[in-house]
């Protein structure tokens, strides 16, 4: 298995490019001792993370199957793209499994997600989830989203249950799928989020902060940008 | 029982206790602060410059506490130690009342990780009665302050620009950073409705003050600074006060009530020293509570003697009367101008470099309120963590397209909060909950809680006004900024955390528990240094006004000891 290595050389290059900023940037103002401790610090628990990282993943909670099947739907709700890799490689699979063998309740949902998930693919399909074609995968999961859209009207962060105490977000027509929205919700949460604070998701959305500056300054162009697409003139 | 004998013991190492220490030390008088929480060690406590993916949970915390409302309060990233929840120190609410009360257990308190807003009170707040009819005057006017504001604000170190606003003077400013592409938009909305966005006024240095380097803009104010570029109590009050070789920081000792001996002056304080699980004296020959206002009442109400039954100092029967909170409200949406924004580092100095100052301060004879608000925003390419793109993923499904979108919206939303001043009332106060006890055997505070019509109309204000804003701007409302706290339409009492006026000062001892100049009416070596004092709330974060007042008591209390008086 070998879905935290580009994770990894990528996170340990951001991480001594970023500590090697931040050491320029506070040498620059005559900063004293404190800094190179906790860059030294941070140095330490980088070669530790290397360390653990670089061997094979060896999986906290799931069995097999279950993190195949994490595995597979991490590549295919957060897809490899122009923009970056899959949620597979983001680390996803890894984050699900460390938090459920924490956490009673995450377990509860995606065991038995899991399971949901196989027998509504076997029903349709003949065969578990991972065995499916892709076709017949995103078909599982557009079916799951319809579900959902029929659920809460799409256009909310909310937990589909909570949402159904909201009359305006009334059921529209429900569907044998809404058995599994809590564990594709879920599912979808964590790919996410694991994608996204991966140094790859980081790289994909563009995100520059998190690091030092002399001075503060806006690109005049994106102040261009953004007033051209307004209707307002900078004031 | 261990005897050490102090000049001055301090109770709370915050804002309030911070600046007190340091002002009294300074003048080698010998300080005793104590703390309900352990000292802070910035280099192993801050998170500075750590990303989410440093740690297998990224930042969602073990189990995912973040996903299921259990995770730290304002998130792991943060400096925060404490939260709404202590265990083992239980608060409890009236039936009917609901009231969240933050507290922070370490050396520095909240200003660790507060939001560093620094407003000076206006000449108008200090005398609304004066002006309005409503609520009760300050013994002293803006003019008593001022000094005391340019002490602090050059001390502590604000940004900002002079703007001549009556409602927001001006004060000894540092060149605030540029505004954001999200800020300059919701600032031309503004000028179009008549709400002037200006520098935002916060505890940040941008350039070096006493040893302090200026500002590197990574925008991480709340996670705590490693460089104290920004104020805290910690580093910029206690630590060089520490140094004086004058100030003793005594840890984990959690105060159960103030001495008071044969004459009915305060002797020190009774503390359980946590490690012990032991109970100990501390003598002092001045005592000052800035415990914050909430913890203050609950010590001098639980200071039961034979000259104070009802809690040291309290022969007005105020104390934990008129307790305030701000009226908090606000507003999500998202501006598909800033769609595909080339992109660039938002972070700035770790909130926002704009804010509306309360614009109406002339006008409320029009209005159906009769006080102010301030408006605070947020937005811009923040760093992702637990749920940062689930409306976004949700409104997309998965897969390629929600990717896309994903990308596409990354920083267009936008937050606007406001800030506004609540009036107290009689039905909003503390006192001590006759059946319960913390784990340390002290009674706990029981909150009661009501806003009026002042507050509520306020809010729907605010709530119109942000609407016209984000429109103005081109934006789409998503709905309510904080829904697990604003969701009733107003924040929930002390969720904004500026609870303030549980001792309020004053010149009649029959209407006020402490002086003007903070010092107990009934027992003239004791002090309050923190928000307890407050008369009114005005729409200003609260931390600078504690600065300045305990600034202005620490030297009236030099004078007093110096003279024999105290």
């Amino acid at each position: 298995m070998s879905s935290t290595q580009g994770f990894v050389s990528l996170d340990a290059l951001s991480r001594r490019d970023a500590l090697r900023r931040i050491g320029l940037a506070l040498t620059a103002t005559g900063l004293g001792q404190g800094i190179d401790a906790a860059d030294a610090a941070q140095v330490h628990q980088q070669v530790d993370e290397e360390r653990t990282l670089q061997g094979q993943y060896k999986i906290k909670y799931f069995n097999e199957h279950e993190f195949r099947t994490l595995e597979r739907l991490s590549e295919l709700i957060v897809p490899a793209d122009e923009g970056g890799p899959s949620g597979r490689e983001g680390g996803a699979p890894e984050f699900i499994d460390l938090l459920s063998s924490q956490n009673e309740e995450l377990a509860h949902i995606f065991s038995g997600g899991i399971l949901w998930l196989d027998n509504a693919s076997a029903e349709r399909h003949g065969t578990r989830f991972v065995e499916c074609s892709e076709e017949a995968q995103t078909g599982l999961l557009d079916s799951l989203v319809d579900a959902e859209r029929n659920e809460t009207g799409g256009e909310t962060s909310w937990d589909t249950r909570e949402y159904r105490r909201f009359s305006v977000f009334g059921v529209k027509s429900p569907s044998d799928m809404r058995q599994g929205l809590e564990f594709f919700g879920w599912s979808r949460r964590l790919i996410v989020d694991a994608y996204y604070t991966s140094p790859a998701g980081i790289k994909d959305l563009g995100f520059l902060g998190n690091s030092s500056h002399t001075e503060y300054t806006v690109p005049q162009e994106a102040i261009d940008y953004a007033f051209r697409r307004s209707p307002l003139r900078d004031a | 029982m261990a005897e050490t004998e102090f000049d001055v013991v301090v109770v709370g190492a915050g804002a309030g206790g911070g600046t007190m220490a340091r002002v009294l030390s300074e003048k080698g008088i010998k300080v005793a602060l104590l703390e309900a929480g352990p000292m802070l060690d910035p280099q192993k406590d801050y998170k500075t410059n750590k990303w989410p993916h440093d740690y297998g949970h990224r930042s969602a915390e073990d189990g995912g506490k973040a996903y299921f409302g259990t995770g730290q309060a304002y998130g792991f990233m943060t400096a925060v130690s404490g939260g709404w929840q202590l265990e083992g120190e239980p608060y409890t609410s009236a039936p009917g009342t609901e009231f969240a009360w933050f507290r922070s257990r370490v050396v520095g308190g909240r200003t660790n990780h507060y939001g560093r807003m620094s407003f000076r009170f206006s000449d108008l707040d200090f005398k609304p009665y004066s002006r309005d009819g409503i609520g009760w005057d300050w013994p002293i006017s803006y003019d008593d302050i001022a000094p005391w504001y340019d002490r602090a604000e050059e001390y502590i170190g604000v940004t900002g620009t002079v703007e001549g606003i009556r409602s927001a003077p001006d004060g000894k400013f540092h060149e605030p950073p540029a505004p954001k592409v999200h800020e300059r938009l919701v600032r031309a909305a503004g000028k179009k409705l008549g709400v002037p966005f200006i520098a935002n006024r916060r505890a940040i240095i941008t350039r070096a003050l006493n040893d302090r380097p200026a500002c590197h803009y990574c925008g991480q104010c709340g996670r705590g600074c490693l460089t104290a570029s920004n104020y805290s109590a910690s580093q910029v009050d206690i630590f060089p006060a520490m140094e004086t070789g004058n100030l003793s920081v005594i840890t984990d000792a959690m105060v159960r009530e103030v001495e008071v001996d044969e004459q009915g002056l305060a002797s020190g304080v009774v503390y359980i020293d946590k490690e012990a699980r032991a109970e100990k004296l501390l003598r002092g020959r001045a005592v000052v509570l800035a415990a914050s206002a909430c913890e203050t009442a609950r010590l001098m109400l639980n200071s039961k003697s034979k000259h104070f039954p009802d809690g040291i100092a309290n022969g007005s029967g105020l104390v934990g009367r008129y307790l305030m909170d701000t009226v908090g409200f606000s507003l999500r949406g998202t501006l598909p101008a800033l769609e595909n924004l080339p992109r660039y580092d938002t972070d700035g100095f770790g909130g926002a470099h704009l804010y509306a100052p309360w614009w109406l301060w002339d006008g409320h004879d029009r209005l159906d309120f009769p006080r102010g608000y301030h408006i605070e925003m947020g937005g811009g390419f923040r760093m992702p963590g637990p749920n940062s793109f689930g409306r976004t993923a949700r409104a997309a499904g998965y897969g390629a397209e929600m990717k896309r979108r994903i990308r596409q919206e990354y920083g267009c939303g936008i937050g606007l909060s406001g800030r506004g001043e609540m009036i107290p009332n009689n039905q909003s106060y503390m006192d001590i909950d006759p059946d319960t006890v913390d784990r340390w055997g002290i009674p706990v505070p029981r909150f009661h809680f009501s806003f009026s019509d002042y507050e509520w109309k306020q809010a729907r204000h605010m709530e119109r006004t942000f609407r016209d804003l984000i429109e103005a701007a081109g934006g789409k409302v998503l709905g309510i900024g904080n829904v697990a706290r604003e969701a009733q339409g107003i924040a929930v009492p002390g969720s904004i955390i500026h609870e303030v006026g549980t001792a309020r000062m004053g010149d009649n001892p029959g209407s006020s528990v402490l002086n003007r100049y903070c010092q107990a009416h009934e027992v003239n070596n004791l002090f309050v240094a923190d928000g307890a004092s407050f008369v009114s709330n005005p729409d200003k974060n609260p931390t600078l006004t504690i600065n300045a007042l305990s600034w202005r008591t620490a030297e009236y209390l030099a004078e007093e000891l110096r003279k024999g008086n105290v």
